[in-house]
């Protein structure tokens, strides 16, 4: 952070990133400027769109200067390509400080500098300080004093708009005094006051690590307990006043090596974006930007980064050496003096976790980033650092073509990048904490600072709780506000809440034991100990007798929660706070996928039922016998196959008394007096059969030679495994333990067959049709799908849960019907299969989170969405897929997504969503982001979590308010109806000697009608899963009157306008036909909006 | 057209629902509770000469806009056709109906005076009466399903029937394809099949584009590379072109990020 010393050291002050902040603002402004200049001077890309290049042969193979050869090579030296090169100059651009801006701050400095020099009676420091002032905090009580004292005067001086205090780094002993110009320039520069002693006033030997300067008498008003047992060492203390004794060598210290080439000062301030994207700066004890400038320093000092590196080399170097190097194993130093009475390492090692010295040898630069001190030595900040480079390092070698986006330009808040957050509030349960675990000490050293006292014995103490369920936690505390300086300054109690993130570990998940030591082992009191009640002795398996806990939990739903349990009950039980003070954020979003009556499940359970009874039944498929051709392959082809269907099938039992029945047929039909039945979807099952010179190679015939095996079929399941089976042309529904499969046979050179296209020549070439490519997809790409998903969830236990809420959203904003179910589950693998910069997701909470940024960012336009399953597609292919694309832009659907399997045509998103729809998702989930990210980051809770799940209803044309009674899934509405109606299903599962009614949805068959009748003149948007009204959105361009046609007539009327034939939407009579077609299902038809007057 | 249309309307005496030259407007509601109608636009059937219709002329009503629930009794399209006359009728089971929307109508009458009675009916008609109600909403769509429950047996003895008829005329086709087998036409051209003693290649594209890649493959397997100065002075100059390509697109991608200030990093 910048330290600008009081006095004449104001120059060095411009490079810091206070004065770079606001600033940016004012060059962006100016950059809207330069860039809407330049837009209408060179021809911009036609509407955003990205055009293929088309150099003349003159212009491609021209004799390249010299300078052209030189950018060359530069660019294949300092830089991956040059795309990383031009992205680089531009962010550079953005943040760096213009001239003219510099020109104005160094005034506004000398200003300031000839004020605080001409403020009367400010005696000469040495007159304020006195030998010994080092101890009991004397030093930073008069350093707050002597800075009141120029706040008081420099508040008086109209030069200043305002005057106020603030905390440096969070240290609440330090105030510094912040002024900010009066003016147009008032949010351009803040100049940042720190008092400093002379330099050599305090000796640094009394300043060691190991020695103590708060005096325990003074301090708690007793020696420390007993007799003759030493007084504590303070090494956060003594780091805080060594940090103003050198403060302005370190600055000196940047100046001269930053400014020594151009490459340092941009690879820092690359590093510094990098930083603030991962909020690792943030709050109080953050990694500042300082603290990686003295980094750079380092390395330079040690050859690792030289002055002809570019920024981008820099920026890379750092994080290699982050990622690599344990600064907690092995500290650095920047003192280069080989004097034998200067400490050791160790000795700083001892006091901090994370040791970097500075060139006097005395500062522990990295004091303040150990969350604790010498209570337990590790730090969460560095863990989090490392963690961070490995990831940026790792993105950086994959050589992802988006690399430079994701390592700069995506900002990773804690409640997106970590799968659940806690908070802890009221803060002030901390000092009890404090007391509870004899954090005496460490409240000495802090100067009473118990939430910093705290954090690491708390931290330790859930990071071993968590165990093998974690991989990474991390804190948060918002920074210390600053205030007026005719008020109080802000207390601890006060600086808001302390939130944590936790980022979990797939495969500890599932575990609800944590197993303890055998019992007569001396570790079992240890265990005892720390997990208290819930420690219990256990006889295992294998015989011996070990101390466990134990967690409830059945579903894969609760054994995510599990953390949450952990950390409530070792909260309460080490450190008194009580379940009310921990807001624990990680499953409310589960109710959105909760089954209807289950509440301690998301589905994960009842998928995998139904997935283990489709294996039965390829099992039985497979070992059939007296089929005329065999089996050769049986693959799944829906949703609930892949894990990603909303609501889960369950198994089912008809009450027969509900229905009709059609004896003869053996099949139940819905009756005109119940309310409509259950939906029961049949899961799609394509089974190959082998091919053979048996099979016609006559497109009719085929179908003919189908609809046979598809009898056959349905006969051989009842005969050999008394199946109840339905059977029609296209395929065979079969009844296997209250689930519903369909299954279609397949001959797989059919596609090929309704490609055949004979020329006149009699030479047969091979031509898509919709026929042959509607039966590829179905029958080919849909099961590879289905599979390659399939597996995924496997690896990513979260997939489901991540595809359901997602496509929940989707269909709860009314959009379901414009997006293929498949396009969306790629959507969400891709979230899991392509995380950079974060991890892939570990809960459904954080990758919906993810799902909503990526659909409100991505741009589809110009980018095809790569999902890599299995890896399959290298880079060069992704590169050829990527300028293939550009080429054919025009011709491809608004949202593109690539897959192994399909590498040009995205058959999932030809049939939708049109260009409107995609933008209102992409509006939709833009403003659903911020705002469910808010509810989740607030610490009273996040209130009615189904907000962002609520369509907005008044952008619609007309409403048609549908009747409960009929829509067959109304209890899966978003907002659960308190009671619905008997669907005519028994409670207990059994079986059935009749078949149920399949896919009758009375919303949307009327949909289907309403979409062919008015499909011309209006949009219709509807959520399938208990939707109880259908938008509809009149079409602008059909309202406009047009000419007669005898081929337009649909739904219009001739009209006579001023003296002219036209036709128009007959408003009138298609809104009565909205009703009529829907009779019985349609309550009311509410037109809402006069824009349809034509 | 325009004008005449417009003095057509004009000129009507009586207040007469507007309509297009040639056709009357007949209005039409599903029953006695609705408040507005649509309206069929109707003209006899008639086509310019020499343009070929299965529609017996005169005797036909050509209706346009026809409603969605208007689903028995005539014959009715999805869009105008003079061609189509009544196929003989599809296989339920392989070809489904299609959901209806609005719909043309061609209307076949014993006599041409039904023509001209059509055309002066005033109306507003309507679909569904007491005597005779016609089905919508729920009660429709609970009859579809009953409808669409197939019967296996029916299905059976059509798959049956295609199939034997099916393998007929493959026999024939085949032994038609056997007797002309190594028989020269009248030119002295002898047809060579696959079927024959010594089958040749497919006459499909695939197959031919085969052949022209293995061609092309042995050919660059023969060509030395970088082995002439020229040669290896073109390369350089194709790969710098390539860098330059790939330059101007870059730069070209950056124009675009800059214009959506995609390079303000917070």
């Amino acid at each position: 952070m910048g330290p600008a010393p009081a006095g004449e050291q104001l120059r060095g002050a411009t490079g810091e990133p206070e004065v770079m902040e606001p600033a940016l603002e004012g060059t962006g402004k100016e950059g809207k400027k330069a860039s809407s200049r330049k837009r209408t001077l060179a021809e911009p890309p036609a509407k955003g769109l990205l055009q293929p290049v088309k150099l003349s042969r003159a212009e491609l193979y021209k004799e390249p200067t010299n300078e052209e050869l030189n950018r060359l090579r530069e660019t294949e030296i300092l830089f991956h390509s040059s795309l990383l090169r031009l992205q680089v100059e531009e962010l550079l651009k953005e943040v760096r400080l213009s001239e003219k801006k510099k020109d104005r701050i160094d005034a506004f400095l000398r200003e300031v500098n000839q004020r605080v020099v001409r403020v009367p009676s400010v005696p000469e420091t040495e007159e304020i300080l006195q030998d010994k002032d080092g101890l009991n905090q004397r030093y930073f009580r008069k350093r707050a004093l002597y800075l009141a004292h120029l706040a008081h005067h420099l508040a008086q001086d109209p030069l200043f708009g305002s005057v106020c205090f603030s905390y440096t780094n969070g240290c609440h002993l330090k105030p510094s005094l912040l002024l900010r110009p009066r003016g147009k320039d008032e949010r351009l520069v803040t100049v940042r006051l720190h008092p400093c002693p002379p330099p050599d006033f305090f000796r640094p030997c009394r300043l060691l690590p190991t020695k103590n300067n708060v005096r325990s008498a003074w301090y708690r008003g007793q020696s420390p307990a007993g007799d003759g047992s030493p007084e504590p060492p303070t090494p956060r203390y003594n780091t805080w006043v060594l940090q103003d004794t050198v403060l302005e060598s370190h600055l000196q210290l940047l100046s001269t090596i930053l400014s020594s080439a151009q490459g340092l000062k941009d690879g820092v301030a690359l590093l510094k974006v990098w930083l603030r994207q991962r909020e690792l700066d943030k709050g109080q004890g953050g990694f500042t930007g300082f603290l990686v400038s003295m980094l750079v320093v380092f390395l330079v000092s040690t050859r690792k980064i030289h002055t002809t590196m570019s920024g981008y080399q820099v920026l890379r170097s750092v994080l290699q050496f982050l990622a690599t190097t344990d600064l907690t194993v092995n500290g650095i130093s920047l003192c280069l003096s080989s004097d034998p009475s200067l400490p050791a390492l160790a000795d700083f090692h001892q006091a901090f976790s994370v040791v970097f010295l500075d060139s006097s040898g005395h500062l522990n630069l990295c004091a303040d980033v150990t969350a604790s001190t010498y209570h337990q030595g590790w730090s969460l900040l560095w863990l989090q650092v490392q963690h961070e480079a490995r990831l940026s390092m790792m993105l950086l070698d994959s050589r992802a073509d988006d690399g430079f986006h994701l390592l700069l330009m995506t900002p990773k808040p804690m409640i997106r990048a970590f799968d659940h957050v806690l908070h802890l509030r009221p803060l002030s349960r901390l000092q009890a904490a404090c007391h509870r675990l004899k954090l005496w000490p460490e409240l000495q050293d802090n100067g009473g600072d118990y939430v910093s006292a705290a954090l690491g014995p708390l931290t330790t103490l859930l990071e071993q709780g968590l165990g093998a369920r974690l991989n990474l936690l991390a804190h948060s505390r918002p920074p210390v506000p600053e205030w007026d300086i005719s008020q109080d300054p802000p207390k601890h109690k006060d600086s808001g809440t302390l939130t944590l993130g936790l980022l979990l570990r797939p495969e500890g998940l599932t575990s609800v034991l944590e197993l303890g030591p055998e019992a007569d082992q001396p570790e079992a009191a240890k265990f005892r100990q720390f997990w208290g009640s819930r420690s219990e002795l256990r006889r295992f398996q294998d015989g011996a007798i070990r101390e466990a806990v134990v967690w409830e939990a059945a579903s894969m739903s609760q054994k995510r929660l599990i953390p949450h349990q952990v950390v409530t009950h070792l909260l309460a039980l080490h450190a008194d706070i009580p379940e009310t003070c921990v807001h624990y954020v990680g499953g409310p979003l589960d109710a959105l996928i909760q089954g209807l009556k289950e509440t301690s499940s998301t589905g994960e359970e009842a998928l995998v039922a139904a997935v283990r009874c489709y294996d039965d039944l390829s099992r039985l498929l497979w070992g059939l016998e007296g089929l005329p051709l065999t089996v050769s392959a049986v693959q799944g082809a829906h949703p609930v196959l892949r894990y990603t269907e909303v609501f889960p099938p369950t198994p089912v039992r008809p009450a027969f008394s509900f229905y009709e029945t059609l004896r003869e047929r053996s099949s139940l039909l819905p009756r005109l007096d119940k309310p409509c039945p259950a939906y029961v979807e049949p899961m799609t099952v394509v089974c190959h059969l082998e091919g053979s010179g048996q099979w016609p190679q006559d497109a009719e015939a085929v179908q003919r030679v189908r609809a046979a095996f598809q009898l056959r079929l349905a006969e051989l399941l009842t005969q050999q495994h008394g199946l109840q089976c339905r059977a029609t042309a296209t395929h065979t529904d079969v009844l296997k333990d209250g689930f519903v499969f369909r299954i279609r046979v397949a001959y797989q050179r059919e596609p090929q067959i309704l490609k055949e296209v004979q020329s006149p020549e009699g030479m047969i070439s091979l031509r898509d049709t919709a026929a042959s490519l509607r039966l590829e997809r179905d029958t080919r790409q849909l099961p590879l799908l289905t599979s390659a998903l399939h597996g995924l969830q496997q690896q990513h236990p979260a997939f489901s849960g991540v595809a359901r809420l997602a496509k929940r959203w989707v269909r709860a904003q009314l959009l379901g019907e414009g997006f293929a179910d498949e396009s969306l589950d790629l959507v969400a693998a891709a979230l899991f299969l392509h995380p950079e910069p974060f991890t892939p997701p570990s809960s459904p909470q954080v990758g919906f989170l993810r799902f909503l940024f990526l659909v409100s960012t991505f741009d589809w336009k110009n980018n095809p969405l790569f999902v890599n399953l299995n890896n399959e597609l290298t880079v060069e292919e992704q590169v050829e897929i990527r300028s293939g694309f550009l080429a054919a832009r025009a011709q491809l659907p608004v949202m593109v997504i690539v897959t192994p399997q399909d590498r040009k045509n995205s058959v999932w998103t030809q049939d939708g969503p049109s260009a409107q729809i995609l933008q209102q998702l992409v509006v939709l989930a833009a403003e659903a982001l911020p705002m469910l990210e808010k509810q989740l980051m607030d610490p009273r809770g996040p209130g009615d979590i189904r907000t962002v799940f609520r369509p907005p209803l008044d952008i619609y044309d007309v409403l048609i308010r549908l009747s409960p009674r009929h829509i067959p899934r109304h209890r899966q509405a978003v907002d659960s109806p308190a009671a619905s109606f008997c669907r005519g299903l028994l409670s207990q599962p059994g079986p059935s000697s009749l078949m149920l009614v399949l896919g009758y949805d009375p919303p949307q068959l009327y949909l289907t009608q309403l979409r062919e009748a008015f499909g011309d003149l209006a949009l219709f948007f509807y959520d399938q899963h208990g939707g109880e009204v259908i938008g509809v959105l009149w079409k602008p361009t059909s309202f406009q009157p047009q000419p007669f046609k005898a081929s337009s007539t649909k739904g219009r009327m001739v009209m006579s306008r001023g003296g002219e034939l036209v036709m128009v939407p007959n408003v009138e009579a298609i809104l009565e036909d909205f009703a009529v077609l829907g009779e019985g299902l349609v309550q009311t038809v509410e037109a809402r909006s006069e824009r349809w007057t034509v | 057209m325009v004008a005449r249309r417009r003095k057509c309307a004009a000129r009507d005496p009586e207040d007469r629902i507007p309509s297009p030259l040639g056709y009357a407007a007949i209005p039409i509601k599903f029953s006695e509770k609705q408040q507005a109608s649509h309206y069929l636009y109707v003209r006899a059937h008639g086509v310019r000469q020499g343009t070929k219709s299965t529609w017996p002329q005169k005797r036909t009503l050509f209706v346009l806009n026809v409603p969605p629930y208007c689903t028995e009794s005539v014959e009715l399209q999805e869009k105008p056709d003079l061609a189509e006359s009544p196929k003989e009728s599809r296989s339920k089971f392989f070809h489904p109906k299609p959901v209806p929307g609005f719909q043309v109508a061609y209307v076949v009458f014993q006599k041409p005076s039904g023509v001209s009675a059509a055309l002066a009916l005033k109306g507003p008609l309507l679909v569904s009466t007491e005597s005779h109600p016609v089905k919508s909403g729920i009660h429709k769509w609970i009859s579809d399903y009953a409808d669409s429950v197939p019967d296996p047996e029916a299905l059976r003895v059509e798959v049956d029937t295609f199939m034997e008829a099916y393998d007929q005329k493959i026999a024939e086709e085949e032994a038609k394809a056997k007797e002309e087998e190594g028989v020269p036409d009248e030119e002295g051209w002898v047809k060579v099949t696959r079927r024959g003693r010594r089958p040749v290649l497919p006459r499909t594209e695939a197959a031919s584009l085969r052949v022209l890649e293995r061609e092309r493959r042995k050919r660059s397997r023969k060509e030395l590379l970088n082995f002439y100065a020229w040669q290896h002075r073109e390369s350089k100059m194709e790969h710098l072109a390539q860098l330059r390509k790939k330059f101007e697109e870059d730069k070209q991608r950056i124009e675009l990020l800059r214009a959506q200030r995609k390079f303000r990093p917070y």
